[in-house]
């Protein structure tokens, strides 16, 4: 589903944010990005949805190849993946469910079916009785739990979580961590960027470190090792 | 035939878009629209802001345009005292009359003659001097000239057109002597052309102002919006998707400034007219001061839709890609 092979990236000529990094995910699988802060995870994030481009070598998604791609073919790749970050970004002046229709919008969905859908992802959440409060007044957990909403309401392919717990208490994390499991049982491919090691052990995923741009260890945990397929 | 089905392959495999998805104006149309509305209501403080910047400049510029087009319809007015006058030192039969009015009428910048006899200029000379006629008195009509008053057409009335104008007179037979108030038609001329150059300048550093002013309260309220233009294209919007209500919803703030612009000026104008008369030496009423024509109130609210778009466009340019 994704790989990268010989994947560079300088912000500035002798900075570089990624060095030559190579990495396969296979479709269906959860992995969790991790490392210290400045370690090139968010960097390696954006490169996945097209935000940045590599200065060197290839990202594929799904088989395509995405840093050749035409500026104006990003936002098709970007209806296949889904994206929530730590500070969320959501549309404070507008209710949850407007935000999480968004989505469907983009998409050009009927309003009859973008109502069924929001709603039944809302359900899912647990927060379909907030759906005409604006966003600004739910807590955290709930805000993060609405961009998941957003990112998952179409099905993606795939989901990248940057730092997708950093603003959250322990009861919300587990909370934020089932739905990324359950995505994933669905068969969404999850790729969770986090230095969050609570959430990384109750994940019992496939463990990614980074340290300064490159990729310096690559964990299998047991009950995923069976399933890679490259 | 390739490369067509190339791309199909490559776009449509593995990213499948449903469907009902609708590309360009024309299929969101009513979409965009709601969006725009519905924006507008969101964020009711930023849009009463623009909205009211946009109410102001306009009505400053639209002030100055009122100030502009009354004067010139005075300087017009003045202008039709620009008149050229043919002398003769004896009255002329009526077939003479006649026959120069047909003359002098057959040339291209003649607006309207008449024939002045020796008793209309001795009665024109006394009402002149009234209160003092005993100045006039043995004063017989035979001592004053005969002539033909000319008025011009507007175009006519500048320095140049009414010296090529006397030139033509003095070619017609039976005219020598032809008068203008040269320096007259000079100094009022100069004085028309200052004050459409000050008028022209102070017009262009006020609409510089305006675009100014407008371009960057438009672009403060994108800013404060451009988190909503980066979730749009986190979701997969287009350029053009997140663009379009944002553009609609420029329009709809140009042109309701520029409504209220002129309903402001419209109260203004109305308001002086009624009331300034007691507090000015003039009466406002009666001196033909007029509110601005048509096609200027089309002007100002195309103008105001024109600044929205533009404004907004070319805010979003910094902060959409492509």
């Amino acid at each position: 589903m994704i790989q990268l092979h010989n994947v560079s990236l300088a912000y500035q000529r002798d900075a570089s944010a990624l060095r030559n990094i190579n990495l396969k995910v296979g479709k269906g699988e959860f992995v969790f990005l991790t490392g210290p802060s400045g370690a090139g995870k968010t960097t390696l994030l954006r490169l996945l949805y097209g935000a940045l481009t590599p200065t060197r070598g290839e990202v594929l998604i799904d088989g395509q190849n995405i840093s050749r791609i035409a500026a104006s073919q990003i936002p098709q790749l970007r209806r296949s993946i889904g994206v929530v970050f730590q500070d969320f970004k959501l549309l404070q002046s507008r209710t949850v469910f407007e935000n999480v229709a968004v989505t469907l919008e983009v998409l050009g969905w009927g309003r009859g079916d973008i109502g069924k859908k929001t709603m039944h992802i809302l359900k899912q959440m647990g927060i379909e009785s907030k759906y005409n409060l604006i966003t600004q007044r739910l807590s955290g957990g709930e805000q993060q739990r609405v961009a998941l909403a957003r990112a998952l309401v179409n099905d993606p392919k795939i989901l990248l979580a940057d730092e997708p717990t950093g603003n959250l208490d322990d009861a919300n994390k587990n909370q934020i961590l089932n739905i990324f499991k359950e995505a994933n049982v669905r068969g969404t491919t999850v790729v969770v960027a986090t230095h969050d090691r609570r959430l990384i052990e109750h994940g019992h995923k496939r463990l990614i470190t980074l340290n300064k741009g490159e990729i310096v260890e690559q964990v299998e945990k047991e009950e995923n090792r069976d399933e890679q397929a490259f | 035939m390739n490369r067509w089905k190339k791309k199909k392959t490559e776009t449509s495999k593995p990213f499948k878009r449903p469907t009902l998805a609708e590309d360009g104006f024309g299929g969101r149309a009513g979409y965009f629209f709601v969006r725009a509305l519905t924006n507008i209501r969101q964020n009711i403080f930023v849009n009463v802001v623009t909205i009211g910047t946009i109410t102001l400049a306009l009505l400053i510029v639209s002030l100055f345009l009122l100030v502009f087009v009354n004067l010139e319809n005075a300087a017009e007015n003045w202008s039709e005292r620009v008149q050229v006058t043919v002398y003769f030192d004896r009255d002329l039969t009526s077939e003479e009359q006649t026959m120069l009015r047909g003359r002098i009428r057959a040339l291209p910048e003649t607006s309207r003659v008449s024939y002045v006899s020796r008793e209309e200029a001795l009665k024109r000379f006394k009402s002149r001097l009234r209160g003092q006629e005993t100045l006039l008195e043995g004063v017989r009509p035979e001592v004053l000239p005969t002539s033909f008053e000319i008025s011009l057409k507007r175009a006519n009335r500048d320095t140049q057109g009414v010296e090529n104008f006397v030139v033509s007179l003095k070619r017609i037979p039976g005219i020598t002597e032809v008068q203008y108030g040269e320096e007259w038609v000079k100094r009022f001329n100069s004085f028309l052309n200052f004050m459409r150059l000050l008028g022209a300048l102070l017009g262009a550093f006020l609409v510089l102002a305006v675009v100014f002013i407008v371009s960057n309260t438009i672009k403060l309220t994108i800013y404060a919006r451009r988190d909503e233009l980066e979730v749009m294209s986190l979701v997969g919007a287009t350029s053009f998707f997140i663009k379009a209500p944002f553009l609609l919803e420029g329009l709809i703030q140009g042109l309701v400034g520029a409504i209220i612009a002129i309903t402001l000026l419209f109260g203004l104008y109305e308001g002086f007219l009624h009331n300034a008369g007691s507090f000015l030496t003039f009466n406002p009423v009666s001196s033909g001061l007029g509110f601005l024509p048509y096609e200027y109130v089309g002007g100002i609210i195309l103008a105001g839709a024109i600044l929205g778009f533009i404004g907004s466009l070319t805010s979003l340019k910094r902060f959409v890609d492509a």
